[in-house]
């Protein structure tokens, strides 16, 4: 702990978020703090219960993901923890500190109709202080929301890098008979279907900079790519060119599209703008070329081409126009995704007819292997944060959506049970 | 106390990160919050934002057996035999040919009729690269049926990568039954 503390120190002064997240991605769960998350208290007599245990669930499900805590089991709770005490004057800090406990949350709520308020608090039990709180407003069925909103500032407050719990995801899936378009939270609750299309929907991408996503559906006939507008539900058609229009993906400031098309006469990488018009061809050459992923600076793009033979990684500076090869071993390899702070790349290796994640550093070192055992694994994408990832198994028959750490510890599974659901998205901030 | 510190030095990084980001939300005027430091902030209304998605809820739609067959383009041809693929190619195996000069012949009688060609993969490998592929089977496909004199207009192309299987499972005779070239009568 003292080596943390002094390493915090030293990048309190110079350099907050990046080394700080190496930490968390090197090593989690190696040093967790003992932190007690109180059930939330009504602030008046009366009040539904169902908010505190949504509130309890959510704290503590985003938490335990980000691995750098463990918990102070709320058997073990005392008096201090049934007493509203929202103030630092006010908490029994002695108590928590007997427990073991370093951190604590306490909270407390208000519903008058459907109005919600939600006070939380984070308080370092060591020097008796607040360290962050918030206050919430807003209806009843956004208390999940508000919860994830908090485990983002309480990421923040210690690790001085937001969290990535208030996002959506986007993925696919078939409830319907058909697949068609789905947002969920990153815990997988709260499900809206996006699109009607009654074909074929596949490949989500969110925009980086609006709450907009883009996909490919076979509603026209053929495989075109389409744009929609989450909150207003606008949809367009933004590219039908004839043959494939697929794997699209936002350029990271969202001003531009790289995706395949095949109108020339053989799958391609190009850029187009948002509003589907021709910008660039990128790649000339007889191979597939696929999945398009861009880099942090959008200076260059990785992308699946089997123009050596089989599926590989390569890597194409988008200005000169030159290709490297990135993945070296294997013989399928497919899906890659570079991390946002672009320092490595997942992608996905089959190998024996099954899938598995692997991370690599774009000059094609240090690659590891994140995934084992049963199912196959697919389309990996990062967090916003670059600290987890989400991809797709179908562990246990039915494809489905999980979420892990980016080193490959804590995988979990988030999406509803009950049909096959495939190509996570993670949205950018929402 | 080493231990102890952590917590104390994460809130010194707190408020240099705040103080780094500039950061000018307002404090609070929450009456609880009012004896408490300033690293109280107050957020936005969280309701705000969640609302407004004109969708409609998610149910548990019955599933309908019937829509596998395809987009409703017309059907899968009897006089018009699918051929098949080996895995990640699309060759044209002597086989295959052999059905295409079938196909060919059936549709240098028939002049009027237009056919579309699905290329069709197995679930092995990723769904992107094998739309790809799917593509590639069936321009092949095209192709050749050209070559064997069917005008090409009265044929188009469409890829289904692994979308539809002809056969569910996960074992090579499903595979291979999976990689191939389907052709409707449009």
């Amino acid at each position: 702990m003292m080596r943390l503390s002094l390493l915090l120190f030293s990048l309190a002064i110079f350099c907050p978020s990046l080394t700080l997240a190496q930490i968390e991605i090197r090593a989690p769960g190696q040093q967790t703090l003992p932190l007690a998350v109180v059930p939330f208290l009504p602030l008046e007599p009366g009040m539904p219960t169902e908010v505190a245990r949504e509130v309890q669930e959510v704290l503590t499900g985003d938490l335990d993901l980000a691995g750098l805590f463990s918990f102070v089991a709320p058997a073990a709770f005392l008096s201090d923890a049934r007493r509203l005490g929202l103030t630092s004057t006010e908490v029994d800090f002695a108590q928590w500190r007997m427990l073991g406990a370093e951190a604590v949350i306490k909270g407390g709520f208000s519903v008058k109709g459907n109005d919600l308020v939600l006070e939380a608090r984070l308080y370092d039990v060591v020097s008796r202080r607040l360290l962050t709180g918030r206050r919430y407003l807003g209806k009843v069925e956004d208390a999940r929301r508000m919860a994830h909103s908090f485990a983002d500032q309480v990421m923040k407050s210690l690790t001085g890098e937001d969290g990535p719990f208030n996002t959506r995801i986007a993925f696919i899936s078939n409830r319907t008979g058909h697949k068609e378009l789905y947002l969920m939270d990153v815990d997988g609750h709260q499900p809206i279907r996006l699109t009607d299309h009654r074909s074929i929907v596949l490949n989500p991408d969110f925009s980086p900079v609006s709450k907009d996503v883009i996909f490919t559906s076979y509603k026209g006939g053929n495989t075109d790519l389409y744009r929609k507008e989450i909150y207003s539900g606008r949809e367009a058609k933004i590219s039908s060119r004839a043959g494939l229009n697929i794997a699209g993906r936002y350029r990271p400031d969202g001003r531009e599209i790289a995706l395949t098309l095949s109108h020339e006469g053989n799958s391609e990488l190009y850029l187009i703008g948002t509003d589907g018009q021709m910008h660039k061809r990128l790649t000339d050459n007889w191979g597939i070329d696929v999945d398009p992923s861009w880099s942090t600076r959008s200076d260059e793009i990785a992308f699946v081409s089997d123009r050596q033979g089989n599926p590989q990684v390569f890597i194409q500076d988008i200005l000169k126009g030159t290709v490297r090869r990135l993945t070296a071993t294997g013989r399928y390899n497919a899906t890659p995704a570079w991390s946002p702070k672009g320092d490595r790349i997942a992608f996905s290796r089959q190998e024996g007819g099954q899938f598995d994640l692997y991370t690599i550093r774009p000059d094609g070192s240090d690659e590891r292997r994140l995934t084992f055992g049963p199912g196959s694994k697919e389309h990996p994408r990062w967090s916003p944060d670059g600290r987890f990832l989400v991809y797709s198994s179908d562990l246990g028959g039915k494809k489905a959506i999980y979420v892990m750490r980016a080193d490959g510890t804590g995988s979990r599974r988030i999406s509803p049970p009950g049909s096959d659901c495939s190509h996570p998205a993670w949205s950018g901030k929402w | 106390m080493k231990k102890l510190s952590i917590v104390h030095l994460t809130l010194f990084l707190a408020l240099a990160v705040l103080l780094v980001s500039g950061c000018a939300k307002k404090p609070a005027p929450t009456p609880t919050a009012a004896s408490e430091t300033p690293v109280v902030v107050s957020e936005r209304p969280v309701g705000q934002d969640v609302r407004g998605i004109d969708e409609r809820p998610v149910t548990e739609g019955q599933i309908s057996e019937q829509d596998t067959a395809g987009l409703g383009m017309g059907q899968a041809s009897a006089d018009l035999q699918p051929i098949f693929f080996e895995f990640d190619q699309y060759t044209l195996s002597p086989q295959a040919r052999q059905t295409l000069a079938d196909n060919a012949a059936f549709l240098r009688s028939r002049s009027t009729v237009n056919v579309l060609i699905e290329g069709h993969c197995d679930e092995r490998g990723s769904d992107e690269y094998n739309l790809a592929l799917g593509e590639r089977r069936a321009r092949a496909t095209r192709d050749y049926l050209a070559s064997l004199g069917v005008a090409p207009e009265r044929l188009s192309i469409i890829s289904y990568g692994e979308e539809r299987p002809l056969e569910q499972g996960s074992n090579e005779a499903a595979y291979a039954k999976n990689r191939r070239a389907e052709f409707r009568i449009r």
